[in-house]
């Protein structure tokens, strides 16, 4: 034989002896391999051997090793299509990133394979078998980990404990320290030795919670750690080590799914980016082929369509609303002005700090420096708010906004119940009236105002939180995400609610992550980074979406 | 005709004429009658006009009973209610003793007159329910825990004044007329008190804001405070009250046995937690109602003086109840789950 194509090392013998599989027609490369560990055991081999025989394989282009296949996934919510036939694949041992606007789909996509939803339709193919999961723990069990936002360890155990949470080892009902812990401690200790596993997690920083869990989700051996906005909270350092730690990850044979609005983030770590709009699969390619970070986001707010905004007359009055040098732990130094008639917006990504601000100015949290209504210092709870003449829609509607198991009836005239009583007693005919009266004025949909909330449609629930603040008739209105979750024909409607208001003279302070309905309803707009005011724009034909975007992803 | 009656009564149970708690009233409303019925039936001389006027004056749970709905439709417990009856018949009593009609300890107390007696008595009543509200809006620890912690506190005063027994010497004739005074047949001035206490909580949580803002609380804590309304007030007020109920039941039950005694209402909080909640008052708030409590309380009367004419021992008494408010309980559940479908 000639000696010059004799395989040289190990890794080239396994490409040679999978090849020769392949031609043999035992591995089908045009459809899917079966796992790294399945091909390993058939060949005699070590798993980082074939590992680094299909990564060779796979820039050769002679197979395709997807660990995650999606096919014409949907997924339909009441009104809503939240997933629209999304079919996409994820390969093996890379970092794919996931992009998108609020309300794009990735997080119902996200809770599908996590096993919080189920689908509606389509098919999903981990490792080349079909998947499903109707929980988090079994989809975890199936190999799909999931480090969310809200980190799931226990603050009161350590972290050994916190590592075998669940998978602990027991033996006539004792805890016995096994081989499966040790090698979960060794995991750990190659992923962040500073970390001591009789630490209490309570004392740990959240990046190191984070390592924790990582480290968890890669000694259980999953395929696939999704990370959902994994650097939220994290400082500089600590996202740069973190970093460091995907990187290892992909060595370790895990797949991580990065979902980050941090654009930046996206180029520094990405293999793939998929990015989806409004429920839809829009673009799958390498990050090496995106060219900047106006391309991504060109992709991720396409040519959307929505009513254009007409420039209005605000009349030169006084400020009604005077918010000066306000500053709480997420929030720095916010100073702006309201006028009678304006409505402002407020556009910025989760974790911003909009509500922070809508609940600052609402009085439902305490802060320093100062705001002025009507010239007088506002008090700093919300009874004192809604008594001055300011009232808000809250950004949980069904935890914060209303009231589940009470009626339509009980829900509207909350704010202001002085109105529909006399002396202290409840007039119920005046009660009936004012519900009658705004159920008809908003469109709600109901059978009788005797329903209880938790009957209706989201759009209709966030219609009576509206009637709820229309009945206390104050001067400003807050609204944070008041379309969240709702459908177009219930947003349309609440859009014209919201100019009806503003024609009338009243103050509207509109904080919202999307940014089609910022720029179709607001007369200026803020952007918020990161807790702090980047920018004021006075809304018109000019406005480079592009450029907000850019701005609100932390760009300069 | 009968096939239109079905439909109309199916299309009630499906809430379109009917609320959730009109519908839960009206069935423990059956409840009530069937039992009566049973134990008519079953009981030796149940069926007897003496017996069930007793049964209506025995009614006790029913005044603390109202707080402890109250409480319960915003969210929150009371149990420290059995603990402030003892506290308000001691004190009650101490108060309006004669100075030393007697020559040992227990014989003699302060001598103040009757009415200001009772006055005192009720003011530190209201003072255990501020202590609840401090420990429980303010500091915001879980109200089981504190009230748990004021009725072993209001008992423990019961018994350090009463020393462990009772003051029943040298009390003013007035003392036992509240309890007594008879109008017409069993129709004396505890049942009176009892009805008008019961009629003014009917209006409190039907016809009032202050009512109205129970439910709200009950039913959202976070959305009630983000729509202005005064929740650490409400709540401070509604436990105040609930010592107050609990302070006049007191003093009634002392009035009527003419004697101060520290073990009085004991296990009182648990029995008023029991009829609340079979009157259907959710433990999760939000829902519930003073007319489901009085008739729950009726259902446990009549059990218990079943099984007592009965000759039960008291040991099986107490399975009996049990047993009844646990089916109670599920068949609740059982009805507004298929109900709200």
């Amino acid at each position: 034989m000639d000696h010059k194509i004799r395989p040289q090392t190990v890794a080239e013998a396994v490409i040679e002896r999978i090849l020769a599989e392949i031609s043999a027609g035992q591995l089908q490369p045009d459809q899917r391999l079966p796992p790294q560990r399945e091909i390993a055991r058939r060949l005699g081999v070590s798993n980082s051997s074939v590992r680094e025989a299909l990564q060779s394989l796979q820039t050769m282009g002679v197979v395709d090793d997807y660990v995650l296949e999606i096919r014409n996934l949907v997924k339909d919510f009441p009104g809503v299509r939240a997933v629209d036939d999304v079919s996409f694949n994820v390969r093996r041992n890379t970092v794919h990133c996931l992009v998108g606007e609020n309300g794009a789909g990735k997080s119902t996509l996200i809770k599908i394979l996590t096993g919080a939803y189920l689908r509606t339709s389509g098919t999903i193919l981990l490792n080349g078998t079909e998947y499903v999961a109707y929980n988090p723990r079994e989809a975890r069990q199936k190999g799909i980990a999931t480090l969310f936002q809200e980190l799931n360890v226990v603050d009161q155990l350590t972290v050994e404990d916190n590592l075998t949470l669940g998978v602990e080892d027991v033996k006539f009902g004792f805890l016995t320290k096994s081989r499966k812990i040790r090698q979960m401690l060794e995991v750990l200790r190659s992923i962040e030795p500073s970390i001591e596993p009789k630490q209490k997690v309570g004392k740990l920083s959240v990046a190191k919670k984070q390592i924790v869990e990582i480290a968890k989700a890669a000694a259980s051996e999953a395929d696939i750690i999704i990370m959902d906005e994994p650097t939220a909270a994290l400082s500089e350092g600590e996202i740069k080590r973190l970093f460091r730690i995907i990187r290892g990850l992909k060595e370790k044979n895990v797949t991580v799914i990065y979902i980050s609005h941090r654009l930046d983030e996206i180029f520094e770590i990405g293999d793939v980016v998929t990015v989806m709009r409004d429920g839809k699969h829009i673009a799958t390619k390498p990050v090496a082929e995106v060219k900047d970070r106006a391309e991504l986001i060109k992709m991720m707010i396409g040519k959307a369509v929505f009513e254009q905004y007409v420039p209005r007359e605000i009349g030169a009055e006084a400020a009604l609303l005077e918010v000066r040098h306000l500053t709480t732990d997420k929030l720095h130094d916010i100073s702006f002005a309201v006028r009678p008639g304006e409505i402002v917006g407020f556009y910025g990504l989760v974790g911003a700090g909009k509500t922070e601000l809508a609940r600052a100015i609402f009085g439902a949290d305490r802060y320093s420096g100062e705001i002025y209504f009507k010239n007088r210092k506002l008090a700093c709870h919300p009874a004192g708010a809604i008594e001055a003449g300011i009232a808000l829609v809250p950004e949980e509607r069904r935890t914060q906004g209303l009231f589940p198991i009470l009626t339509i009836r009980d829900n509207i005239p909350v704010m202001s119940m002085a109105k529909v009583a006399c002396g202290g007693f409840v007039d119920s005919a005046k009660e009936r009236e004012a519900a009658e009266q705004f159920v008809k004025a908003l469109n709600i949909v109901t059978s009788s105002i005797e329903k209880q909330m938790f009957k209706l449609s989201g759009g209709n629930q966030q219609k009576v939180v509206f009637s709820k603040c229309l009945f206390a008739d104050t001067d400003l209105l807050i609204l944070d995400e008041p379309t969240r979750g709702i459908d177009v024909g219930a947003k349309s409607e609440i859009y014209s609610i919201i100019r009806e208001l503003a024609a009338q003279g009243k103050a509207i302070v509109f904080f919202s992550s999307e940014l089609p309905e910022i720029l179709n309803s607001c007369d200026r707009i803020f952007l918020l980074y990161d807790g702090r005011l980047k920018a004021e724009i006075q809304n018109g034909p000019h406005v480079d979406s592009e450029k907000i975007i850019h701005i609100v992803t932390g760009g300069e | 005709m009968m096939h239109t009656l079905i439909t109309e009564v199916r299309q009630k149970a499906n809430g379109k004429g009917m609320s959730n708690l009109s519908f839960i009233t009206l069935a423990m409303f059956g409840v009530l009658v069937a039992v009566f019925g049973v134990a008519s039936l079953l009981v030796p001389r149940f069926f007897d006009i003496n017996n069930v006027s007793n049964l209506i004056a025995q009614q006790a749970d029913i005044i603390i009973g109202i707080g402890v709905t109250f409480l319960m439709i915003s969210g929150y417990f009371d149990l420290s209610v059995g603990g402030i009856i003892a506290m308000a018949a001691v004190l009650s009593a101490y108060f309006s003793q004669a100075p030393s009609a007697a020559s040992f300890e227990l014989g003699s107390g302060l001598g103040i007159p009757y009415g200001l007696a009772l006055v005192l008595t009720l003011i530190c009543c209201v003072g255990i329910g501020a202590i609840n509200a401090f420990f429980i809006v303010k500091m915001k620890i879980a109200s089981v825990i504190v009230t748990l912690g004021t009725l072993a506190f209001s008992r423990g005063i019961a018994m350090i004044v009463a020393q462990g027994d009772q003051r029943n010497t040298g009390l003013p004739p007035i003392f036992k007329e509240c309890g007594s005074f008879t109008f017409v047949g069993t129709l004396n001035l505890a049942v009176l008190i009892m009805i008008v206490l019961l009629i003014g909580a009917l209006i409190v949580e039907k016809k009032t804001v202050f009512g109205r803002r129970m439910y709200q609380i009950g039913a959202n804590q976070t959305a009630a405070r983000l729509s202005g309304v005064k929740v650490d007030r409400e709540l401070s007020l509604l436990y105040m009250l609930s010592a107050l109920l609990g302070g006049i039941s007191g003093i009634v039950m002392a009035s009527k046995f003419n004697s101060g005694n520290c073990a009085l209402g004991t296990g009182y909080e648990f029995d008023a937690l029991v009829v609340t909640v079979l009157g259907g008052t959710s433990v999760f708030g939000g829902f519930g109602s003073v007319a489901g409590m009085v008739i729950g309380a009726f259902i446990l009367g009549i059990l218990s003086t079943s099984v007592n004419m009965l000759g039960f021992p008291p040991s099986l008494q107490m399975l009996v109840r049990a047993l009844v408010i646990i089916v109670a309980i599920l068949a609740q559940r059982f009805a507004l789950d298929r109900r709200n479908v």
